[in-house]
């Protein structure tokens, strides 16, 4: 059954990126059966922020990417591009799309492929020049501009695929895998790249599995498992909330060999002792002033995305 | 931004633009210069023939030059239009292209108008150079002009069926299914005649005759032999030429977006 709601609004306040209950299945194998890509999507990206869609391979990230861009039709689900259904002509005047590894037509010197994608948005001749002429400035390609494609490096065509998603001077920009393939250099021009969208007020929306990038930059992130978003909300809430262990610092104290699953590391004047569980943290400081210990300091270390992100990801 | 609001002429601009894309990528392909090179050795070489041949070697010439023309034209019409939108998936340039505000229709359609561009700039040289050796050589006729209009209308009508092949399924296959229309195309008329008179049953007519009705006649755009021979096409004919060609053309872009249009771009 295909049940694709609707709703048409225009919301200015509106979310840059609304999605309800999204679900999308492939044939399978030789069409024997078919696969679940996405089961029922939630998601919620305000605007102004930039969001992390992150995900092991297979998750489905690339799947909702190309529902929201319109290069697929949901099975079921309701999407809304700051309110307005997705993906008509007025919604993709406002969007910026770099897909996944990005294929440009590799005959086209960069400048031509900025001009050629300019006149699919409508823009004038001349403001096209002139917004070409800036991108490629932006994008460190000024003296590129006349090579055609296929002399291109990966990270010199991710860095064209930047610019041709800012042509349209767009509100959202929807990135698959920016920084995949790229080295640490490339990694962090893109990152730059991004920061100065928001700082220009855009709406960054982008797939990713390397973590660390996203942790650096994104305000938001969604977690998706097998075409389900296991975690979401901001990323300083998140990491704030889940404390992954406890350093505590004792003076005067021997402890016994064995204290629970506390890691124990006898130091000169004291000794420090490493606790997973919250719980165990108390219990601990408790036997340590029992037994005339001093307790020098409790420090939490909070968890890391990646130890969020491998938390969420069931085992196998 | 300032954007120019949609209306017809954005829409236009918009298939116009593919369309000198599509023009370019054919143009700065190297099987576009092979086949150009090709056709331009067959071309020589009925002249060549000609030399060889007791009789009247400008009719020779025509005769073969311009079958040469039709058929390799034809031949760059296939193996480029089965491509035409299903590699534009295949290679991944269809997302950068189709996440921009323009209708799946119109990139169908600019990328039909892309390649009967190249064809018409093919068409047009290797006429010219049939025409330069005719004047070499004796035997011109200005009726090799009116016969490469017609091979272009050919070309209209195959270019067509490959796009429709191509926004459907995969290159292989698009290649078989085109150029069985092209035998079809040039055989139906005669397969008709010769086989309807000996069916015995109404259905069997019937169903033959509705084959011929559905599938294209090419052999009626085909007016090689009466240029060669200097017949004077008949009053109208052309006109009906245009008409079925157009007809033919509409409805095929018809179909190939329609069956583009919910396609899913996996």
């Amino acid at each position: 059954m295909r049940v694709i709601l609707i709703t048409m609004t225009n919301d200015k306040e509106a979310p840059a990126i609304e999605i309800k209950g999204l679900t999308k299945s492939f044939k399978g194998h030789l069409s024997i059966g078919r696969f679940q890509a996405l089961d029922g999507v939630d998601l919620v990206v305000p605007g102004g922020v930039i969001y992390g869609f992150l995900g092991p391979n297979g998750a489905g990230k690339t799947t909702t990417l190309k529902i929201l861009t319109g290069m697929l039709s949901p099975d079921e689900g309701r999407i809304r591009i700051f309110g307005e259904k997705a993906y008509g002509t007025a919604v993709a005047s406002r969007i910026g799309f770099l897909p996944e590894a990005p294929y440009f037509y590799e005959y086209l010197t960069g400048r031509e492929l900025l001009m050629f994608f300019g006149r699919l948005f409508g823009l004038p001749r001349k403001l096209l020049k002139e917004r070409a002429s800036y991108l490629l400035d932006r994008v460190g390609l000024t003296e590129k501009a006349g090579l055609q494609l296929r002399k291109y490096s990966k990270g010199m065509l991710q860095r064209i695929g930047l610019a041709q998603a800012m042509l349209n001077d767009p509100d959202l920009v929807i990135l698959d895998e920016p920084m995949s393939a790229l080295d640490p250099i490339g990694r962090r021009e893109v990152r730059d790249v991004i920061l100065d969208m928001k700082r220009d007020g855009k709406t960054v929306f982008f797939s990713s599995h390397i973590l660390a990038d996203a942790e650096m930059i994104c305000d938001e992130v969604a977690i998706l498992v097998k075409g389900k978003v296991v975690e979401h909300g901001s990323l300083d809430v998140l990491l704030e909330r889940d404390v992954h262990f406890w350093d505590v610092s004792v003076k005067g104290w021997k402890p016994p060999a064995k204290l629970g699953d506390a890691v124990v590391v006898n130091r000169k004047n004291n000794v420090l002792l490493r606790i997973e569980r919250e719980k165990a943290v108390q219990e601990v400081i408790d036997m340590a002033r029992e037994a005339g210990g001093q307790i020098l300091g409790v420090t939490p270390h909070k968890a890391s995305l990646e130890d969020l992100f491998m938390e969420r990801i069931p085992e196998g | 931004m300032k954007f120019r609001q949609w209306s017809p002429v954005l829409g236009l601009n918009q298939m116009w633009a593919i369309a000198v894309n599509s023009f370019r990528e054919a143009v700065r392909s190297r099987i576009f210069y092979i086949l150009m090179a090709f056709t331009v050795v067959m071309v020589l070489f009925s002249v060549v023939m000609s030399l060889l041949t007791v009789g009247s070697r400008s009719k020779i010439v025509i005769d073969l030059g311009l079958t040469v023309i039709s058929f390799l034209s034809v031949m760059t019409a296939v193996f480029v239009g089965i491509g035409l939108v299903y590699q534009e998936v295949e290679k991944k340039t269809i997302y950068n292209v189709l996440s921009k505000p323009i209708s799946r229709a119109r990139f169908i359609l600019g990328r039909y108008l892309g390649l009967m561009g190249v064809l018409f700039v093919n068409v047009l040289a290797m006429i010219l150079l049939l025409a330069g050796l005719l004047l070499i050589f004796g035997g011109f006729t200005t009726g090799i002009f009116e016969a490469a209009g017609f091979i272009y209308l050919e070309l209209a009508i195959i270019t067509a069926i490959a796009v429709f092949f191509s926004s459907i399924t995969s290159p292989v296959v698009s290649a078989i299914c085109t150029i069985a229309f092209y035998i079809v195309g040039h055989t139906s008329n005669a397969l008709t005649q010769l086989l309807a008179p000996d069916l015995s049953s109404e259905f069997g007519k019937g169903f033959v005759t509705f084959l011929y009705h559905v599938l294209p006649d090419l052999n009626i755009l085909n007016v090689t032999d009466l240029i060669a021979y200097k017949i004077p096409i008949a009053e109208g004919f052309t006109e009906k030429a245009l008409i079925y060609t157009a007809a033919y053309v509409v409805i095929l872009l018809t179909a190939s977006c329609m069956a583009f249009r919910h396609r899913d771009l996996v």
